[in-house]
Order: structure tokens, then C-alpha cells, then sequence
């Protein structure tokens, strides 16, 4: 008896739950939207969601996140080999050549191109170029990241340095840190020493990971060798301790650590955990001396449209131009610490002039925006391996493992193992 | 009439054990088996094809240095944790059997590893071992030393690995050889007292040790495969690195696989672990199973 009657009370509010989907599934297309991180991404997108339903509330959206930028690729190609791919998926920007590679991505540019020419809506060249890979647009930029430098003000202004007016170049940096360690007692200096900050220190020397064609690696050249002796001037010079990401970011928390050079993503992070210990200032990355107009490698995530469906292929793409119209990226910059991806909200005042008057530690990514260039991604299946690759051959300089010429020579050699063979 | 209840009882037998059988090879064996196939392809996650390549993937493995690197750190880890954790597990477990207070409370702050979450615990090193801030560092500073940077040098991150990895493993293995000591008769000790075997060691070898034979065994081999299959540590406190100086075997089966997308070679790795863990339990059945005197 007792099991009879409990069922319509089960279906009771299942069948609430389900009512008021009914009348608005008439003309409405659901959308399922894929990003990673959403740590640090959730408020951009949650705020971006909000504002798309006041002006397209017949297009919903379902979230779905990876935690991180491999785990969201591996899911992505999992999806693409099953069939269930989502509508829209926001990749990491040295992820997202795989999917160009293997057209799980559909090219964006017609669709850009129906609304007038891609500059008038923001979308200019170099942000364009984020997500192009041999010609192909796969993906739309939707946050873009470069390196910066963090300091402890205090710590600076004890080592007989203006953190308002910090060096200009690395060889300037190199002695405030020797400074900072002589005067102050604590570690001077840590540079996030990976592929990425390798690629941003050798595109600040003019240098290039890849000819031009692609046939072969570019990086062992004077510029590569000399991103790599920096690197070993960094240990030998400032006695640039051994930590990781982490222990650098806890070292750097608890007053240890003078200067730090990482991804202006982190800067909400960095103001959480250094709390009121000390002052944070932040400033552009220093430059390469006598290159003041050297690039730098461009991270973040980009959107790649998905959706096989014609109806929510509009929608998904309706979604990809507001998230990265300048309304949109707006928020995005509002909601993390990163550059905006859409050149009339980078020079329009009215979008964000007050939001970087009132928050200036956001301010060193977007004034060096100008020199973004894209990070890097090598062609074909073994990505992710060159990258270790040569990860691993910058901590051979890092412990003095090896010299400069000894790991540019092994990194080139391992590197060309790893492409693909040109018939 | 004999034939029918005996039909009906083995009927009742598979259908009652159905449930597990099917689970085993939905669940277990399959799987092994999917993975045993993969080995021998040359699958990527979401490539359009797949081809058979032999041992294609065990030739690239022989020339990998990642991979003898990966296997040189697991031997090495492996060398330094089950004879330190299970040796150490023993002692303490003597200690503290014929301790006369606090059994309890000692048994409790060894086992408390086993019971904590890796990952959370792994954290709490990281604190602990920091170059800089961390209180072991401070600890030497203060009497005039400088330590390493545990985790982050190649120098040492094994070893601090292999550390956590003996301070995980030394309570599991306490508390079995604790149980297996409990066991033992108190009479068979009395015994050998009265026949004239007045010394403790004597004691010990001539009656604790033959009689834990059985738990020994146990905790030598559950020991090895759990040092085999270390990967939490790895994962959260070194990403193998620096320059593959902690990289062990599932780990790197799981960048293969999951960071870049090669599961055709990530599975012939994993079948190297498998033929390890498998050897280590032949040792176990084989060997020294033999040897083991069951009281």
C-alpha cells in the first residue's frame, strides 16, 4: 500500500520541475557551452550568460567545464570521437590547433565576415591571429593573458628601488633582485621559468620558435640562446631560488620573494593571497635591452564554434560574437584579471577606463597589449610532448645542468624528433 | 529424482554468482583486455583512424628515454620505500606490542597516514618541505644548515617522495603486522623461554619471525604493488618534474594518455605495469609462498 501511494507523490515534483520548461521550449534553442577553468573563469561567463538572456532570451544556455586547458581538450576530442561534441567549446590558446588540425573546429570567418568587415567589430588582426592557424580561422580570442611583473613594494623600496618606477630591462631587473637580496635577505627574484615564458623571452629577442613555412625549428639561433643564458643568469646572477608555481606563489605570499614574473591572470589570485601583508604592485614584463618593441607570447582561451545543428549553430555563434563583442569582453575583464580580446573595448574609453582607473593592478596586462604575438603552437600529434620537451631542457639551465649552447643544441634535436616528417 | 535438486542447485549456484561474473568482465576484464588490445595500435584520443602497429609502440618504448627514466625512478622509489616501510613497520610494530602503555594511542598516530587523503596530506608537505618558508627549512636554517629545496631540486625530490611514500605506507603495514603479531600465542614465547632461549632476539627469530611468515608475505607484496602504483604524490606535488627527476611509471602512462593524447602508446605502458604487478604476485604464489611456514 504504503509503496503505491508514495509514487504520485514522487512524481510531484518532478512534474513541477518539468511544467515551466514546457511553454518556453516553444521557438527557444538550447545551446551547450564547454570552458575550462572555471576557477577562474566562471564569473566572466556567468556575467556574460546574464547579460546575453536580457537581449537573446529565446537562446539557453548548458555549462559544461573542464578544470583545466588538457582536461578540456581531452574532453573535447573525446566528445568529437563519440559524436556528442558540444555547440561551443572555449579552448586554451596553445590547445586549440589540434582542433584546427582536425576540423572539429569550423572555420569562423564567413560568419564574421556577415557582419561587416572584422575590424569594425573589433576584431583586429593580431587578436584574429590567436586562433588562426594556417589560415583557418578556428577560434575567436575570448581572454588573452601575457606575462607581467608582481612586486612587493616594500621590499623593493628597502632594496633602494622605486616600485612606481621599476627598470626598464631585464639587465636592470637582474640588479634589483641582486639588490633585493643583498638589502632585504629574501629571494629576489622568481621567473615562472616554462614554455610559455621561454616563448615570451625569445619573441622579446625577435625570436621565433618555427620558420616562417614551418619546415623546420627556428629557436636555436642567437635569440634562442640568448632567452637561455638569461635564463641562467637569473640562478647564477640573483641566486633565483628552485620552486615550482605554487611554492613560488606561497613564497611570494608570505613576504619571501621580491619580484615575480608571471601571467597577469593570476593578479586577482595574487591580491587574495597577499592580502594586507604587504603592498602588490604590478608592471609590464620587462624588456629585452635595446628591443623595446619586442612581442610577447600571447595565453588565454578561445571560442570554437561546434554545433553541427543549423539552428544552434546561430545560436552558438550569436553567443561566441556577444562573448566577444566589446560589451562582452567588458565583463570578461570585469570578472578575471585578463587582457580584453576586442580592440574597441581596448580603445574605447567608455567600456573600461574606470574600471582600470579604480583597479590599476590590471593595468600593466592591456598597456603592453600592443605587443601580443600568439603562443606558439607546433603542428602535428605531438604538441603537448615539444612542449616538455623543452621544458625540460630549460630546468637542465635552471639546476646548471647544462650550459646554454648544451640545452639550446638538445632542446633543436629532441624538438625536430618530435615533428611530424615532411614527404 | 537424485539429478533434478542438483540441477537446480547449480542453476541457482550461476545465477546467484551471475551478478559478480558479469560485473568482473563488464568492469574488469574487458577493459584489461580493450587495453591489452590499444597497446598494439597506434590510437590518439579523437583521431579519425586507428591502425594496427605491432609492437610498434614496445620498439618506441625501449628508445624512449622518458620511459627508462620513468622506470629507473619507479625501481629506485620502489627500492627505498617497501624495504624502509616494511623493515621500519616491524620494528615499531615489536616496540609498540610490548610497550606497556599507550598501544592504542601509538597505534593510532602511525595508522592516522593511512587514513588521511592523499591529495590533502600531499598539500601539507608541500607546506612543510617549502625551500623558503617551509618549517623543516627553518628548522635547519636555525642550527646552521641549508637545506635543499626538497621538491623542486632533481637532487633530492625523489627522495622526499620516497619519504612520504614510507611515512604513507609504515602505519598500513604496522597495523597488519600488529594483527599478525596479536596471533601468536603468548604460550609458544613461554615455551621457548622455559626450553632455555633466554635472549630476545633469539626469541624472535626462532618463534615471532617463522610465525609471522604469513602477514610478511602479505605486507611484502601489498607493499611493492602499492609503491608500484605510486602516482597521487606525483601528480599534485612534482608533475614529474624537475626534468623527469620524479616522473614514475603510472604517471607517465597518464601524461601519455591524457595530456598528449596518445592512448595506443599509454596503454603499452600500462601493460608494462600490469607484467610488474603480475610478476610480483607469481613471486608471492610462486616463490615464497613456499618458504612460509602456515602455523
Amino acid at each position: 500500500m504504503t509503496a503505491i501511494a508514495r509514487r504520485p507523490l514522487l512524481a510531484l515534483p518532478a512534474a513541477a520541475l518539468a511544467a515551466p520548461a514546457i511553454p518556453r521550449a516553444q521557438g527557444a534553442t538550447e545551446i551547450t557551452v564547454h570552458y575550462c577553468q572555471p576557477f577562474i573563469f566562471q564569473a566572466s561567463y556567468d556575467a556574460i550568460t546574464a547579460a546575453f538572456a536580457r537581449i537573446e532570451p529565446s537562446i539557453r544556455i548548458t555549462y559544461v567545464t573542464s578544470p583545466g586547458y588538457p582536461e578540456g581538450a581531452q574532453w573535447l576530442l573525446r566528445q568529437a570521437a563519440t559524436n556528442q561534441l558540444p555547440d561551443l567549446s572555449f579552448q586554451g590558446l596553445n590547445l586549440a590547433r589540434v582542433f584546427a588540425e582536425r576540423r572539429i573546429a569550423q572555420d569562423l570567418m564567413p560568419l564574421i565576415l556577415q557582419g561587416g568587415s572584422a575590424a569594425s567589430q573589433g576584431y583586429s588582426d593580431a587578436l584574429l591571429a590567436l586562433g588562426r592557424f594556417e589560415g583557418y580561422q578556428a577560434g575567436l580570442a575570448y581572454a588573452a593573458s601575457t606575462a607581467i611583473t608582481y612586486v612587493n613594494a616594500e621590499l623593493v623600496r628597502r632594496a633602494g628601488f622605486d616600485p612606481a618606477a621599476l627598470p626598464a630591462d631585464w639587465d636592470g631587473h637582474i640588479r634589483m633582485a641582486i639588490a633585493l637580496r643583498e638589502r632585504t635577505g629574501v629571494d629576489g627574484m622568481w621567473f615562472a621559468w616554462s614554455e610559455w615564458m621561454f616563448q615570451t623571452l625569445l619573441l622579446q629577442h625577435h625570436g621565433r620558435m618555427m620558420t616562417p613555412d614551418e619546415s623546420d625549428v627556428a629557436f636555436d639561433s642567437p635569440a634562442g640562446l640568448a632567452t637561455l643564458r638569461y635564463h641562467e643568469r637569473f640562478v647564477a646572477e640573483t641566486g633565483m631560488p628552485a620552486l615550482n608555481t605554487n611554492s613560488a606563489q606561497q613564497a611570494f605570499a608570505a613576504g619571501r620573494l621580491g619580484a615575480f614574473y608571471w601571467t597577469t591572470a593570476v593578479v586577482r589570485n595574487f591580491i587574495q593571497s597577499v592580502g594586507r601583508n604587504f603592498e602588490l604592485r604590478t608592471a609590464t614584463l620587462p624588456i629585452v635591452p635595446g628591443i623595446p618593441d619586442g612581442q610577447l607570447a600571447t595565453g588565454g582561451a578561445c571560442g570554437m564554434l561546434t554545433a553541427r545543428d543549423p539552428a544552434k549553430r546561430e545560436a552558438a555563434w550569436r553567443f561566441l560574437r556577444f562573448a566577444t563583442s566589446p560589451e562582452g569582453q567588458t565583463l570578461m575583464v570585469k570578472n578575471s584579471g585578463y587582457v580584453p580580446c576586442n580592440q574597441i573595448a581596448i580603445d574605447d574609453p567608455r567600456w573600461l577606463s574606470d574600471f582600470y582607473r579604480d583597479n590599476p593592478l590590471f593595468r600593466p596586462a592591456t598597456e603592453q597589449a600592443g605587443k601580443m604575438a600568439p603562443w606558439y603552437a607546433f603542428p602535428g600529434p605531438n604538441g603537448v610532448r615539444i612542449t616538455q620537451a623543452i621544458t625540460n631542457n630549460i630546468s637542465r639551465v635552471i639546476e646548471r645542468q647544462a650550459t646554454p649552447e648544451v640545452a639550446l643544441r638538445d632542446m633543436a634535436a629532441e624538438v625536430r624528433r618530435l615533428l611530424p616528417r615532411r614527404s | 529424482m537424485r539429478g533434478r535438486p542438483g540441477r537446480a542447485e547449480a542453476l541457482a549456484g550461476i545465477l546467484l554468482s551471475l551478478p559478480a561474473g558479469l560485473s568482473y568482465l563488464l568492469l574488469l576484464l574487458m577493459p584489461t583486455l580493450a587495453a591489452v588490445l590499444l597497446a598494439f595500435t597506434d590510437y590518439e584520443l579523437g583521431a579519425p583512424t586507428i591502425a594496427w602497429i605491432g609492437l610498434g609502440n614496445f620498439e618506441e618504448l625501449l628508445e624512449d628515454p622518458g620511459f627508462r627514466v620513468s622506470l629507473r625512478n619507479t625501481l629506485v622509489y620502489v627500492g627505498i620505500v617497501a624495504p624502509v616501510s616494511i623493515a621500519g613497520a616491524l620494528g615499531l610494530a615489536l616496540l609498540i606490542e610490548s610497550a606497556a602503555r599507550g598501544r592504542t594511542l601509538f597505534r593510532a598516530v602511525f595508522f592516522l597516514p593511512v587514513v588521511s587523503l592523499p591529495v590533502a596530506m600531499a598539500t601539507a608537505w608541500q607546506y612543510l618541505l617549502h625551500p623558503t618558508i617551509g618549517p623543516v627549512n627553518a628548522f635547519l636554517r636555525d642550527i646552521g644548515l641549508s637545506g635543499p629545496a626538497w621538491l623542486t631540486s632533481s637532487d633530492t625530490v625523489l627522495l622526499s617522495l620516497a619519504f612520504i611514500g614510507i611515512w604513507e605506507a609504515i602505519g598500513f603495514n604496522l597495523v597488519l603486522f600488529m594483527a599478525g603479531l596479536t596471533a601468536i600465542p603468548r604460550e609458544l614465547h613461554h615455551a621457548a623461554e622455559v626450553d632455555g632461549v633466554p635472549s630476545a632476539w633469539e626469541r624472535f627469530r626462532l618463534v615471532t619471525w617463522p610465525l609471522l611468515g604469513p602477514t610478511t608475505l602479505f605486507v611484502v607484496t601489498i607493499t611493492l604493488i602499492r609503491a608500484v602504483r605510486t602516482f597521487d604524490s606525483v601528480a599534485v606535488l612534482t608533475q614529474g618534474g624537475p626534468n623527469r627527476a620524479s616522473e614514475v611509471l603510472l604517471y607517465t602512462m597518464y601524461t601519455e594518455g591524457f595530456t598528449f593524447f596518445r592512448l595506443g602508446y599509454s596503454a603499452a605502458i600500462t601493460l608494462v605495469f600490469l607484467v610488474i604487478v603480475l610478476a610480483l604476485m607469481l613471486l608471492q604464489t610462486r616463490v615464497l609462498d613456499r618458504r612460509v611456514h602456515y602455523g
